[in-house]
């Protein structure tokens, strides 16, 4: 299609849409299923898009948000249900058939081709149009949509704000009748993210169907006017935001029992969060004054890859966070403070041993075709305990790991059962058990309950509680801001690989959403 | 890289392993019908020429399975460990001629020094051809493919000048060395056959791996290094540098010493084209293996048979032992295929959900 | 140095560098796509048979030329089924059809002339003066009196740089071989241009070994190919994955390999044997001295399969 012809294109949708009957939805996936392994993402999930609407997913983590927008987009195929189009039915067996119907999938995961430029990676897939065609429709695109991006840069040189500006530009540069965007909040600062909403509202306007997915309740309800709600892979509500009530909303998604122990709106998404930090109020601390706790670990003037002239404490029994978007130094924090990387320059005094929970469990901490005792092997069969020989102490080892499968509880049927074979919950569970058997001074956890769904994450939130009682330094590093507050008892803010120091009276989302923009420069 | 090779579990490692082979042999037959040969009285040479009578079997398979053993179990090593040395052949070459050097310079000495010192700076030799890969990919970040590959090629033409130039035969007219004196050959293992203690060698290295594999430390490093050098570093705090390096240099010397065990076991002299590609084949023995040492000496014999049965096969039935090329190829396809089909299973994907 | 001596120099410099340019250039494509053929070899040892069986059926060189060129492609097209349609380990699996291209090769060649192989005496591709251009002094006839095949590389060096940095496909074929997840987000069929990237390379591959056959050396040999897939690989790396540079860095090797012929011609003693070694050895050195900047496309190598 020319580009020339983008915004013809667009009136005639108007035209189109307003005549259509408001009954028939866009875009109707009824009973739709996925299957990963043993884990069903999808049960049954039921969606209708309608023209003008932006609609609102929500549900806990792993309630298969993310799977039914793939299946949407394209990318996934489900293993039942059906989709309507227009009142047609379809299979979308490729993103190349979601885009044929007009359905735009701006995506969780950054979708961009890191060595191209901005601009090649937005004329990317538009063939039948020259690369200056594509260059006017993008001006013309950015001047509409106020997203502005530097399209000469290449996307490894832009930050995660200009990352998912040029993921959305890309998404609407082909005219999407049908907007799906997974996420789109997460690495956007609060001010940032009203600009998108408006944005948002204005495509719905336009006689689009907008479907996001989003990480708060309360940002959802700004910005919908319907709502779908899944549980556990199943739709369990869909309705008018004006129909329901926040703590409904709740109720639906993570069912009655644990919403009663929730703080209501403040944190849908990892319950556990508020949960735990109710917790922390009550706990016996080790030594109620903390600057008398001692100091088990310290880093001054640390520089290196993302980090600049980073100064910090960490002391026995707390839990400090480190909150701040994605990419900022904060892997490269978790790697110096838990003695994986030696900091190119300034001084780094961490303990030998430092329990390191990592970002990526599937790359950095499980072998995933070694079993569970190797894995557990690999953490542990270092330690001076089981001895210094040239032998593999697999005795212990196996000992070790049954210990962890009981204790951690691990859904795996022996200690022989592939790394491979487990869910995310329980690799996690293992990397945990392991970890834990340290008996280490300090812990470092990078963003320990993504993917996880409810219950293990309130495991996992209370796991570091246990631990930070027993007197165990925790650093708690995560892009999810709610676990931060909801669990440190003192909060660092990283930007642009600059530590900043959140004072007490700033430590809510407004507070440190400010410090993550202005920090140590401008983020995004 | 990472490979799309994983080290398979023994029960599957087998049943992989017969299943590529019962497809070999499928694929071979139709090859060979296209070809217009008759498959049956190929199979039957090849038969006779491999395994006919106890003598054809040791005196010909089983002494043409050593440097296959060796340069098996160097390559089984190296991947192991994420290396990918193509370079077994180079390797074995600088094993040789070292080796051959040793035997002719220091001809005095008594067998008890000189067949240690053979094999010593052969394996010497060979660490010293898979240093230069080595450094390369640890230092420059090169991948080792290209270099393993391009060091085989100079590795060859310096076996070739040096039997026609420093070490070639006294008279100067043969492309090949003086024989190598009595006190450097190695023994005769069965009395009455071919078979020398070189084969025996081989097997007591396959079981030092094969238990250093499984029960040390170092060999579990190995392991964890090649399955996945992220978590080996982050959550074993193991240094993947040290372990390929330390890997790829072993593995170096073991492919070293299957050049020195052949000439001093075998051939008593070095010649201009003294393997057949066995570094290559190497590959395929590996493979076949599951990258398992104790399964190397079996692969290895297996493929000694095909070069045993190859020869009679180009003699009673007319068709060109290149052949036996093809068939290692088909062999290491049998198996990447079957792997995939494998992986492809349902049921063995057990993706996270992405929610 | 004389002036014919250079001359003769500069004109055997691109004889032996062209079949390395014409392999290389199709790999540059392939490699670009995101896949490392290491089974090159195997395409140009049977492009080179391919030329030779092709140019005695149709007593041609133009069309032993065009049936190489198939040759070289129905290898890589047993390397792309597994490599791309499997998923199997690409280094595995450009090793297998290595070995087994030399393999069929020999055998058909053997069956066809029998073992000793008698001498083959094929039709030759013969040198085509460019007017005007091959009349340059010096470097005129070493560049623009070369077979045919020699033009088929120096046109396809800036026709590949243009497809690769100025089209749509080219950015496509560069998105595949960065990031194909992103490249499959986006709509485009990354196995399928990874397919048609493989039986490009090896096509070019098979055009490269029917040179080798038809205008080098007028006969067919088994192994005749000697590595020169590998080398191509090389040259890929040191051309930087830009057709232009892999075009020059491919006649650089060229005189690389003349030198050997041209200090023997002027009485340096050095044995042939270390001559032969020479390229290789040059390889290395190059290779540890020059890569350091240029960087490989970031998914090379490694197997990809949509996450369905």
């Amino acid at each position: 299609m020319p580009v020339t012809s983008t915004f013809r294109v667009w009136s005639s949708w108007r035209a189109r849409t307003k005549a259509a009957s408001v009954s028939e939805p866009l875009v109707r996936l009824r009973g739709v299923q996925r299957r990963f392994g043993q884990v069903h993402a999808l049960t049954g999930a039921d969606l209708d898009l309608f023209a003008g609407e932006v609609h609102g997913v929500l549900g806990a983590n792993g309630a298969g948000k993310s799977t039914l927008f793939n299946v949407l987009g394209g990318l996934l195929a489900p293993d039942g249900g059906t989709i309507h189009v227009d009142g047609v039915p379809v299979s979308l067996a490729s993103p190349r058939d979601a885009w044929a119907l007009r359905i735009g999938l701006v995506h969780q995961h950054f979708t961009l081709v890191p060595a191209l430029s901005v601009r090649e990676n937005l004329a990317l897939g538009t063939r039948g149009r020259s690369l200056d065609e594509i260059g006017q429709a993008v001006e013309a695109t950015m001047d509409r949509t106020g997203l502005r991006v530097p399209l000469d840069a290449t996307v490894a040189s832009i930050g995660v704000g200009d990352r998912q500006r040029t993921e959305i530009l890309k998404t609407l540069l082909r005219d999407p009748t049908v907007l799906v965007l997974d996420e789109p909040t997460a690495v956007l600062t609060p001010e940032e993210v009203s600009g998108l909403f408006q944005l948002l509202r204005d495509l719905a306007g336009e006689g689009r169907a907008v479907a996001l997915v989003a990480h708060k309740l309360d940002e959802v309800l700004a910005v919908s006017d319907r709502l779908t709600v899944l549980r556990e892979g199943r739709t369990v509500l869909a309705a008018h935001r004006n129909d329901v009530s926040a703590r409904g909303l709740v109720v639906a998604m993570v069912g009655d029992g644990i919403a009663d122990e929730m703080a209501l709106g403040v944190h849908v998404d990892a319950p556990t969060g508020a949960g735990a930090g109710a917790a922390a109020a009550s706990r016996p601390e080790v030594e109620t004054d903390p600057e008398a706790r001692q100091v088990v670990a310290q880093l001054s003037g640390v520089c290196g890859e993302r980090l600049e002239n980073v100064t910090l404490d960490v002391r026995a029994g707390e839990v400090l966070g480190v909150a701040g978007v994605e990419g900022n130094g904060q892997h490269e924090l978790a790697l110096v403070l838990s003695g994986r990387r030696p900091p190119a320059m300034g001084r780094a005094e961490v303990p030998d041993e430092v329990a390191y929970i990592p970002q990526d469990r599937r790359t950095e901490g499980l072998v995933s075709e070694f079993d569970l005792t190797e894995n557990i092997a690999l953490g542990l069969a270092r330690l001076d305990r089981f001895g210094s020989g040239w032998l593999m102490p697999w005795d212990a080892m196996g000992e070790e790991a049954e210990r962890i499968r009981t204790r951690f509880q691990v859904a795996a049927p022996s200690t022989a059962t592939l790394a491979s074979a487990l869910s995310g919950g329980n690799q996690q569970r293992v990397i945990i058990g392991r970890e834990l058997a340290l008996g280490a001074p300090m812990l470092v956890a990078e963003n320990p309950t993504r993917g996880l769904d409810v219950a293990a994450a309130a495991y996992v939130h209370g796991e570091l509680e246990r631990l930070a009682a027993e007197g165990v330094a925790i650093v708690l590093i995560s892009t999810d801001l709610d676990e931060v507050l909801g669990l440190a008892e003192r909060v660092v803010v990283m930007s642009r690989g600059h530590v900043i120091d959140v004072p007490a009276d700033e430590r809510t989302r407004a507070g440190v959403g400010a410090l993550m923009l202005s920090g140590g420069g401008e983020v995004a | 890289m990472t490979g799309g090779i994983a080290p398979a579990r023994a029960r599957e490692a087998a049943l992989l392993g017969a299943g590529a082979v019962v497809l070999t042999l499928g694929a071979g037959a139709l090859l060979l019908l296209a070809g217009g040969y008759d498959p049956v009285a190929a199979g039957a040479a090849m038969l006779r020429g491999s395994v006919g009578s106890w003598n054809t079997f040791v005196s010909i398979t089983l002494v043409r399975s050593v440097p296959l053993l060796f340069a098996g179990l160097a390559v089984a090593l190296a991947f192991r460990a994420g290396v990918w040395n193509i370079g077994a052949e180079g390797q074995l070459y600088a094993g040789a001629v070292a080796g051959v050097w040793v035997a002719l310079t220091f001809s005095g000495l008594p067998r008890p020094i000189l067949i240690p010192a053979v094999l010593g700076v052969s394996c010497v030799a060979g660490a010293a051809w898979a240093l230069v890969p080595t450094l390369m990919r640890l230092r420059l970040g090169i991948g080792e493919v290209i270099t393993t590959i391009l060091m085989n090629f100079v590795g060859i033409y310096m076996a070739a000048w040096m039997v026609h130039g420093p070490l070639q035969e006294e008279r100067g007219v043969f492309p090949q060395t003086d024989r190598i004196v009595e006190a450097a050959r190695l023994p005769t293992l069965i009395p009455g056959t071919r078979l020398h203690i070189g084969f025996a060698l081989g097997l007591v290295i396959a079981v030092a791996l094969a238990f250093m594999m499984r029960r040390t430390r170092f060999g579990f490093h190995i392991r964890a290094v090649g399955a996945a050098p992220e978590a080996a570093a982050v959550a074993g705090r193991i240094d993947p540098a040290r372990i390929v390096f330390i890997a790829f240099l072993a593995s170096g010397s073991i492919a070293g010493l299957a050049g020195a065990v052949e000439v001093s076991g075998l051939t008593y002299a070095l010649y201009e084209n003294l393997s057949e590609g066995w570094g290559y084949t190497a590959i395929a023995v590996a493979l076949l293996a599951g990258l398992r040492p104790g399964g190397v000496v079996i692969t290895a014999i297996f493929f000694g048979a095909l070069r045993a049965g190859a020869g009679a096969m180009q003699r009673d039935a007319g068709i060109p032992a290149a052949w036996v090329d093809v068939v290692e190829a088909l062999v290491i396809l049998a198996v990447l295929g079957l792997e995939r089909v494998r992986a492809a299973r349902p049921g063995s994907d057990v993706r996270e959900g992405e929610t | 140095m004389s002036q014919i001596e250079l001359v003769l120099f500069l004109e055997s410099a691109v004889r032996l560098g062209i079949p390395l340019a014409l392999a290389a250039m199709g790999e540059t494509i392939t490699e670009r796509s995101g896949v490392i053929n290491i089974g090159l070899e195997g395409s140009i040892i049977a492009g080179a048979l391919g030329g030779a069986l092709g140019a005695l059926a149709f007593d041609g060189a133009g069309l032993g030329v065009m049936v190489g060129a198939l040759a070289g492609l129905t290898v890589a097209l047993v390397f792309a089924v597994f490599a791309i349609g499997l998923g199997a380990d690409q280094i595995i699996t450009g090793t297998a059809v290595t070995i087994g291209g030399l393999g069929m090769t020999g055998a058909v060649y053997q069956a066809r002339f029998g073992a000793t192989g008698t001498e083959l005496s094929l039709p030759t591709l013969a040198p085509l003066a460019i007017p005007g251009l091959s009349d340059i002094p010096i470097v005129g006839s070493a560049l623009f009196a070369q077979a045919p095949t020699a033009y088929v590389a120096y046109v396809m060096a800036p026709v590949a740089w243009y497809v690769l940095f100025r089209t749509p496909w080219g950015l496509e074929l560069r998105a595949t071989g960065e990031a194909p997840t992103a490249a499959e987000a986006a709509g485009v069929r990354v196995r399928t241009v990874r397919f048609a990237a493989t039986l490009f390379g090896g096509a070019m591959a098979g055009i490269a070994g029917a040179h080798l056959a038809l205008a080098h050396a007028g006969t067919f040999a088994e192994n005749m190919s000697a590595g020169k897939g590998f080398i191509a690989i090389a040259v890929v790396v040191l051309g930087r994955w830009n057709p232009i540079l892999v075009l020059f860095a491919a006649l650089f090797f060229g005189a690389a390999s003349a030198l050997q012929f041209f200090l023997q011609a002027l009485g340096f003693d050095l044995a042939y044997q270390i001559f032969l070694a020479f390229p290789y050895v040059l390889t290395l050195a190059a290779l540890a001295g020059w890569v350091g900047k240029s960087r490989a496309p970031a998914a090379l190598a490694l197997p990809w399969e949509p996450h369905r």
